[in-house]
């Protein structure tokens, strides 16, 4: 299948201290990845690039085929981004936003921005600058997800909004993805996002990509062993982390085939939750 | 959102993959007719967020469950529950019943206890029962 996104050898230096890359990814219609990394991992840059916010200094990036960073601007119709901050909005109403943004995209959906601002409870007429931060994530959405462009890029869209306008979100976020061709990007560090919505995990580390990877097949690399007896020293294959008699792997085939070799019984194996294993990625960062 | 709950869960702790979980726990649940035929089943995505899976495993098993004759897909209209022969009922059955008892032998063997000592835990839990339950 053709990619809705692409990017190939992507690298970004910001100021002196930071570099991002080099960033490989693909973004396949009717998948949802979710984007993670430890903050200042360089996740907005990499979504601003995608936006051409920000230039790279090396590398593509391609929205269904079209370069973004060329002459030819038709891809932009193709995304909804929803930046973690707005910055202009403040003086407008959600009602005089809504008038500037809907008609700049053809296929923008009334109902579905009325549906949203009604289950929000957002107040169409008071001034953003007056909106809570929560709200105006809410506003935000509303006037991004019933753009539906075929890709939506959301950053970090949910970090002020209270529990259950969160699983509202899901649920909204599933049913916007039944036809099937669309896409979902988004940054998040809630664990339920991930969990709920994702079917790929892109990680970041420091603007180094660790991996994008398949759910279940991440979730199928780690194992957690409960061994009868205490162990050596000597670090053991596939070993991640152990304390006492819990050992956790990255390699479970091979950790057991080592256990099994020496003898050595284990009275418990489990997977690992998603969150566990980010916090792994993200302070071995080994790969 | 979903046409009904199903009363589907998957252990990520055990061996056998999770797609193969959802493929059997969707064949005992259409054999043993809790799915009749016709009944619109949660889309791929719909089921994947509530498993917390991703749409490949989902999308996996879906499609093996087709392919067995289990379910069909109507382009545009969805998923249903499919028209199923008597004979791939009954087999579904005996399988399903079978593996669970195997499983439960399994876990006592490996307790150590002998085939002798299951024959009478098996006799003792059937004795619970009252008389004629199951009865045809």
């Amino acid at each position: 299948m053709e990619p809705l996104l692409y990017i190939a050898d992507l690298e970004k230096q910001v100021m002196d201290d930071f570099h991002l890359g080099p960033i490989n990814l693909k973004l396949e219609p009717g998948t949802i990845t979710a984007l993670i990394g430890n903050n200042g991992s360089g996740k907005s840059t990499l979504l601003k690039t995608i936006m051409n916010l920000v230039k790279p200094d090396h590398g593509n990036i391609k929205i269904d085929n079209m370069f973004v960073h060329g002459e030819n601007e038709n891809w932009k119709r193709l995304v909804a981004y929803q930046p973690q901050t707005i910055i202009g909005w403040d003086a407008f109403t959600g009602e005089m936003l809504k008038k500037l943004i809907a008609p700049l995209y053809p296929a923008w959906d009334e109902a579905l921005f009325q549906k949203m601002v009604e289950l929000f409870e957002v107040p169409l007429g008071k001034k953003f600058a007056k909106l809570s931060q929560g709200v105006q994530q809410k506003l935000n959405l509303a006037l991004t997800i019933p753009r539906n462009a075929p890709l939506l890029i959301l950053d970090e869209p949910t970090s002020f909004m209270d529990i259950p306008s969160k699983k509202l979100l899901i649920d909204l976020l599933v049913e916007w993805m039944e036809p099937g061709n669309r896409s979902i990007l988004i940054a998040s560090h809630q664990i339920d996002d991930i969990k709920k919505l994702s079917d790929y995990l892109f990680v970041l580390h420091n603007g180094k990509m660790l991996g994008h990877f398949e759910k279940e097949e991440l979730t199928s690399t780690y194992a957690r062993y409960w061994l009868r007896d205490s162990l050596s020293d000597t670090r053991i294959p596939g070993e991640v982390t152990r304390e006492d008699r819990m050992i956790i792997s990255d390699n479970p085939m091979e950790t057991e085939a080592y256990l099994e070799a020496k003898g050595i019984q284990w009275s418990n194996r489990s997977s690992l939750e998603l969150d566990d294993i980010i916090t792994i990625l993200l302070n071995n960062k080994k790969m | 959102m979903y046409a009904l709950e199903l009363p589907i869960k998957i252990s990520k702790d055990s061996r056998e993959p999770i797609y193969h979980q959802i493929v059997n726990q969707f064949k005992a649940l259409i054999a043993g007719g809790h799915l009749t035929t016709g009944t619109p089943l949660p889309s791929i995505r719909a089921l994947s967020k509530d498993l917390e899976i991703s749409i490949i495993t989902t999308r996996r098993a879906y499609q093996d469950l087709e392919v067995q004759g289990f379910i069909q897909t109507l382009q545009g209209k969805g998923t249903f529950v499919a028209e199923l022969a008597d004979d791939l009922k009954q087999e579904v059955k005996v399988s399903s019943v079978h593996k669970i008892m195997e499983n439960a032998i399994e876990t006592a063997l490996n307790y150590d206890y002998t085939l002798e000592q299951v024959k009478d835990i098996f006799l003792e839990i059937l004795h619970t029962y009252p008389k004629g339950k199951g009865d045809h």
